[in-house]
């Protein structure tokens, strides 16, 4: 039997995400914080001009990193919300297998995802040069590189949630683990890494999910700013991690924890009873 | 194994246990084309779940079902081949019916105006652009039989739909599937009422705590008791004795003079009462109550004794 074809199921998920006020109703978060934290960042440039500092990228990449959770809680609600509302069933029964489902919406999160970390980029550039940052203007080379990372960054975090919505099913259960996770657990789990003797554990907190896509998208930025000696350093602080690698192997870490829980995914969600 | 596009649904010593609780036992029977094939039980005796796991939504804990004499997993394009209307079917309130069944369109890869058609074709032409959310539980059910007719599927499952529709809806949803069948497609109908099963249905499948208790015909289950003649004479002994005499054996002898004659007619009954001078004061053609029979096969251990 030939595999089944991508393109109906991702077609149908695309059709469903444009068919409810989801998508923007996170969109306007992402649009506002990044408005908000690039402001500051184009108020800070123009506060320092002697220096020629281009703190815009760096507020480009917090507002990159911080936005990324909207792409997952979308990835989320379209997998676990089919639960919620009963449309798994239809969408089961209308599907060649339930792997290609779980593929078609984890592409189509991620492309989600995507579009949130271009609008964050777009909104926040016309933020900071509003507040006149247009005298010290990040170099275009560091720019691109800073926002095609956190578009990759920001398109994993849709896939994941995707993935992690099919593994939890339940919507609220898999909405609050995930927060919980990311502004608590990956804390907690970073301070414990810390207190190990060994360099080497201690290390192990930049490959924490949330924190190899921060890692990602600061490496440039923080070295544009910073140096290249310096800048590992600021990486360190912003993301809270120990000895950070550069910023492809940061990304390549994410697209990894991407792919186990979609591999989670598969599993599970191949297995379970719809009743 | 291929397709065999013959439109036949199998089940086969199906088997699921959920936790501790066996759902379903053993089931095998068969849906043929070009009828309608009731599955009537109880709330809670298997039904849904023996539904589902046709369905591939539930995997069976033992014995197999197929379609096309293909599980429903291995099916090429499986909405193509059969729609399915189930109870625990939902839509996201906030999305229009017609956005509900392009996105359904596009998973199926049939074109848009096949979107138009079925929402024609269930009386859902007008309300396509509304919410799903301002919809009444008959519009669902139409809406759900919408979406398993947009792949002009061969084979059609209905969990308990008369769930939700008004009688007039009913009706129409009974003329619905007669033509369906009719045209040599196969209709797999659940309900707990036989009542609602009983214009519709060519063939039965009853079951009850996950067994099958009977499968075959609705005329063979009427027929599988025999009906009798009930009648009222002042001497029941004697008109006893003078029935016998002309070969009628099976009779009962019931209280108030009545006697429950079977095998014979009131004709015949008549005719020697007459003949023995036993005046007769009433006869009844005793019914047999289809309803009476599915409440026997599908009761209590307990209640039958």
């Amino acid at each position: 039997m030939r595999p089944a074809p991508i393109w109906p199921p991702v077609r149908a998920e695309w059709r469903k995400v444009v068919s409810t006020r989801l998508w923007w109703g996170l969109l306007v978060p992402v649009v506002l914080l990044s408005s908000m934290i690039n402001l500051f960042g184009g108020v800070f440039t123009a506060a320092f001009p002697e220096e020629q500092l281009p703190l815009l990228l760096g507020s480009l990449a917090y507002a990159l990193g911080t936005t990324s959770v909207f792409a997952a809680v979308h990835g989320i609600v379209a997998a676990a919300g089919e639960y919620r509302h009963r449309t798994i069933t239809t969408t089961y029964l209308t599907s060649r297998g339930r792997g290609p489902v779980l593929a078609a919406k984890m592409l189509v999160s991620a492309g989600v995802g995507a579009c949130y970390a271009v609008a964050t980029v777009v909104s926040g550039l016309l933020a900071g040069v509003a507040a006149d940052a247009g005298t010290t203007f990040p170099a275009a080379g560091p720019l691109v590189a800073t926002v095609l990372i956190g578009v990759a960054v920001s398109a994993c975090w849709g896939a994941l949630g995707a993935a992690f919505g099919t593994v939890v099913s339940n919507l609220v259960s898999a909405l609050v683990a995930l927060l919980l996770y990311l502004m608590v657990g990956e804390l907690l789990l970073g301070a414990l890494l810390d207190e190990a003797e060994s360099g080497t554990v201690r290390a192990l907190s930049s490959y924490l999910p949330g924190n190899a896509g921060e890692v990602a998208v600061y490496g440039i930025p923080a070295r544009e700013l910073a140096g290249p000696i310096t800048g590992p350093q600021v990486v360190e602080l912003l993301a809270g991690v120990t000895a950070p690698p550069d910023w492809t192997m940061a990304l390549l870490v994410l697209a990894l924890w991407t792919g186990a829980v979609g591999v989670l995914g598969w599993f599970i969600g191949a297995r379970r009873d719809i009743t | 194994m291929q397709d065999d596009r013959s439109g036949r649904v199998t089940v086969r010593e199906l088997s699921k246990r959920f936790g501790g609780v066996q759902a379903v036992e053993g089931l095998t029977f068969s849906v043929e084309p070009g009828a309608v094939t009731g599955f009537l039980g109880p709330n809670g005796s298997g039904k849904t779940t023996t539904l589902r796991m046709i369905l591939g939504l539930v995997t069976p804990t033992a014995g197999e079902a197929r379609i096309n004499g293909v599980p429903f997993a291995e099916l090429g394009r499986p909405a193509r081949v059969v729609g399915a209307v189930l109870e625990a079917q939902g839509f996201h309130p906030a999305r229009t019916a017609r956005a509900h069944l392009l996105a359904c369109a596009a998973a199926i890869e049939v074109p848009d105006d096949a979107v138009e058609h079925v929402l024609g074709a269930v009386g859902l032409g007008d309300a396509g652009f509304q919410p799903v959310g301002d919809y009444s539980l008959g519009m669902r059910q139409r809406l759900a039989l919408a979406v398993a007719l947009l792949g002009d599927p061969q084979v059609l499952v209905l969990d308990e739909p008369g769930n939700g529709l008004d009688p007039e809806g009913i009706a129409w949803l009974r003329a619905f599937l007669r033509a369906f069948a009719a045209q040599g497609r196969s209709v797999l109908i659940s309900s707990h009422l036989l009542a609602e099963v009983e214009q519709t249905a060519d063939h039965l499948v009853v079951i009850s705590h996950g067994r099958c208790v009977y499968q075959g015909s609705l005329a063979q289950l009427q027929g599988s008791r025999t009906a009798r003649v009930l009648v009222r004479s002042n001497d029941p002994v004697k008109l006893a004795d003078a029935l016998a005499a002309t070969g009628v054996l099976e009779i009962d002898t019931l209280s108030e003079g009545w006697l429950g004659v079977a095998g014979s007619d009131p004709v015949h009954i008549g005719d020697v009462a007459l003949a023995a001078g036993v005046p007769v004061y009433g006869m009844v053609h005793e019914r047999v109550e289809l309803e009476q029979l599915y409440f026997q096969l599908t009761a209590e251990p307990w209640r039958v004794g």
